[in-house]
């Protein structure tokens, strides 16, 4: 933004963990990416102790080499880059739980503990799958590679990989395709990616104009950033695949502005799309379908992201890539973590932290973070879950908000809190504010409140309302629950 | 999409903005015909001028027969372009634009917006490819710059709970760089943000309650979310010593 660079110089053999940082790779509009050596003497670092944050058990035996992506999380600068500390979050939280082949894969992720060097100390650091290069640096040497259509059905995998697990990418250009040593091609820098939230996810608000699809180039933004639904990976794939198979944009204009201001009159159907006459016609049709100006258009003509890569592999004739299994069984198969994710997102400025757990439980009590309330939208824990370590005035908006209460009703209650707090009980209310609805105005308990529950317990609630706001009291009163 | 707001002049009788997307023209003058913009005044040509959207500015064409239109920066300090008679597509590069038609002894004026000017860092070395950018473009020396610093200020100067100042409260912070700042001034420039920002409006705003404060509150949360204004930027707010002591 407005000429502030993001780049983290880390001198040559700096240690991180079991890392040794060996030449500079890229930089980016987020952080610098280094090569890095394993050094595996065992004894003490002497600079850039770290410590370990994956807590990822089946991360398998360390390569000999990495690189080593440095995002400037650090605490330096107090208050001042809370989104980048929300994009190094994402990136990680993604390459946590995803591991397809057709994504560049994370073996660990440390944070940097050297006081020594403020300007380091508590950047995050994601140790990556090395590659040899990026799609750009090939379009570079080559405008349109002959490995061209092959790296588009991998690229168009990775996007099916990834869609298919319930994310969008949000920033699919060359430089964020990686090639391996056997030139494959791997999707990588999900600081922008964004996992589905029923249609839409929000991704931050950032992209590469001349990838965006046009409803989103001065689309709104709401406080949680900015929707964005799988079609506008379709979008971008449908530029690249453009850029790689004719080496040129797919919209005219000389510069960045000119192509968006293109886009923008496409959309309003002011004008054509007009495809590079050397386009052969069956990727003509491809690309044709990925540009359509609508999202509403995108998704009728590729209703999934696999029907795109099958019309891809057909004609880039490579091999069928083989079904992926289900990944994303039900919508409730990680709610907890899904809402704590955007709740940490979202946390801005709040004292509320939300503990991250790589594979803790998918349903069930259990699943409710320690010191926090967690409202189910089953019984016994089941289904949906919304957790909070404080109080919230209203469920259905603000920084953390619990949708699926707009038309469900809390089922199952657990108060995960312990005597360190002070507080004892959770209130919880119909209208916001704390404030009764309906029959809670008059009702007999005089406190107006629907129901509270005291501290470690938890159970069934009757009744078919979702409370709209909850606060945490010092005691709940007579009984333990009412 | 839109990249241009035209707003009409007051007591037209239409109080509607009209936002116009890249390629998009609007005529202006006299004659009510079609979707232009009528500035009823019988010293205005039936056919005065038009305003056409380009990319994130706009154009201007003087279609009058002899007047000349002066196109004013209205935070500009006196900053000016004249567009003489005739002139086609003349480029106005101001983000709040002031469009001063002279007619019959008086000066008719109406207000054009270009919030979506971009400003992007200078490429780096050693990066190849297109840059991710941020989806905000804020104008560092524009007011509502300091307006949005100020509404931020409590936050950042370390109360992560603060509510937003209220109108007054920021009219007083702003005074001294800004000592011609009042109430409608600063109303002016919140909503101006809100566009700027292209904040989606909240879902609650339907309900009775304090809109402006929820408008504010979301401002706040967005910029600070973005870091649109950071502990440094406070320094707008400084003020500027006025005389230099000899």
């Amino acid at each position: 933004m407005n000429g502030r660079s993001y780049a983290v110089p880390v001198p040559k053999g700096y240690r991180v963990g079991l890392w040794e940082v060996r030449e500079p790779l890229a930089s980016g509009a987020f952080g610098s990416v280094y090569a890095a050596r394993r050094v595996d003497d065992g004894g003490e670092t002497e600079a850039g102790a770290a410590e370990e944050t994956a807590a990822d058990g089946g991360a398998g035996p360390l390569p000999r080499h990495a690189a080593l992506k440095f995002l400037p999380t650090g605490t330096r600068t107090p208050r001042q880059l809370h989104h980048l500390r929300e994009l190094a979050h994402r990136e990680q939280e993604l390459l946590k739980r995803l591991r397809s082949p057709r994504l560049i894969r994370m073996y660990e992720a440390l944070t940097v503990d050297d006081p020594q060097h403020p300007e380091l100390d508590g950047a995050t650091v994601l140790v990556l799958e090395r590659a040899e290069g990026s799609l750009a640096a090939l379009l570079d040497r080559s405008a349109t590679p002959e490995s061209g259509p092959a790296l588009l059905a991998q690229i168009c995998e990775g996007l099916h990989q990834l869609h298919h697990a319930g994310w969008v990418h949000g920033d699919l250009k060359p430089a964020n395709v990686l090639l391996m040593k056997d030139g494959s091609a791997r999707l990588a820098d999900f600081n922008l990616a964004a996992e589905m939230e029923g249609t839409h996810a929000y991704a931050p608000a950032f992209s590469t104009p001349d990838y965006t699809p046009p409803e989103l180039l001065w689309s709104e933004i709401s406080e949680r950033g900015q929707q964005i639904r799988p079609t506008a990976d379709i979008w971008a794939f449908g530029v690249l695949a453009h850029l790689v198979l004719t080496g040129a944009f797919p919209l005219p204009g000389g510069t960045t502005e000119a192509r968006c201001d293109a886009a923008v009159r496409y959309a309003r159907g002011a004008e054509e799309l007009r495809l590079s006459s050397g386009l052969p016609p069956d990727w003509r049709e491809i690309i044709t379908g990925c540009l359509a100006s609508t999202h509403e258009e995108r998704a009728a003509r590729y209703p999934d992201t696999a029907s795109l890569l099958r019309r891809v592999e057909q004609v880039a004739g490579t091999t069928r890539s083989p079904r992926l299994p289900r990944l994303r069984p039900r919508r409730w198969l990680r709610p907890a973590l899904a809402t704590g994710l955007a709740a940490a997102v979202l946390a801005l400025a709040a004292t509320v932290t939300y503990a991250m757990r790589d594979d803790g439980p998918t349903y069930g009590y259990h699943r409710c973070p320690f010191r926090s309330v967690c409202f189910f939208s089953e019984e016994f824990g089941m289904g949906e879950m919304c957790s909070w370590k404080g109080d919230d005035a209203d469920w259905l908006s603000g920084e953390e908000t619990c949708m699926w209460t707009r038309d469900r009703p809390v089922k199952s209650i657990f108060n995960n809190g312990d005597e360190s707090m002070g507080l004892a009980g959770v209130a919880y209310y119909r209208g916001r504010d704390f404030t009764p609805v309906g029959e809670d105005i008059t009702r007999k308990n005089s406190r107006n409140r629907t129901g509270c529950t005291a501290q470690r317990a938890q159970g069934n609630l009757t009744g078919t309302y979702a409370p709209l706001s909850h606060r945490w009291i010092e005691h709940c009163g007579d009984g333990a629950s009412d | 999409m839109y990249s241009v707001i035209v707003v009409p002049p007051r007591g037209t009788g239409s109080d509607d903005q009209i936002r116009l997307s890249a390629g998009e023209r609007l005529a202006f003058g006299r004659s009510e015909t079609g979707n232009g913009l009528a500035i009823a005044h019988e010293g205005v040509s039936r056919i005065a001028g038009e305003i056409t959207a380009h990319r994130a500015f706009w154009i201007l064409s003087n279609l009058s027969q002899g007047q000349t239109y002066v196109v004013e920066n209205p935070e500009g300090a006196g900053e000016h372009i004249k567009v003489a008679p005739g002139r086609l597509d003349a480029p106005v590069s101001f983000e709040f634009s002031r469009v001063v038609l002279p007619a019959a002894g008086e000066l008719l004026s109406f207000d054009v917006w270009a919030p979506r000017h971009t400003y992007r860092s200078a490429t780096r070395p050693g990066l190849s490819g297109a840059t991710t950018a941020q989806a905000f473009s804020l104008d560092r020396t524009k007011r509502y710059f300091a307006v949005l610093a100020a509404l931020c200020e409590p936050r950042l100067r370390g109360a992560p709970h603060a509510p937003p100042p209220t109108v007054d409260q920021l009219v007083e912070r702003l005074r001294h760089t800004w000592p011609a700042a009042n109430r409608s001034s600063v109303y002016w420039n919140i909503d101006y943000l809100a566009v700027k920002l292209r904040l989606r409006p909240a879902p609650e705003t339907a309900e009775p309650g304090p809109r402006l404060y929820g408008k504010k509150e979301s401002l706040v949360s967005l910029a600070l979310r973005f870091d649109l204004v950071r502990e440094d930027d406070l320094v707008v707010l400084a003020a500027v010593p006025s005389e230099v002591a000899r």
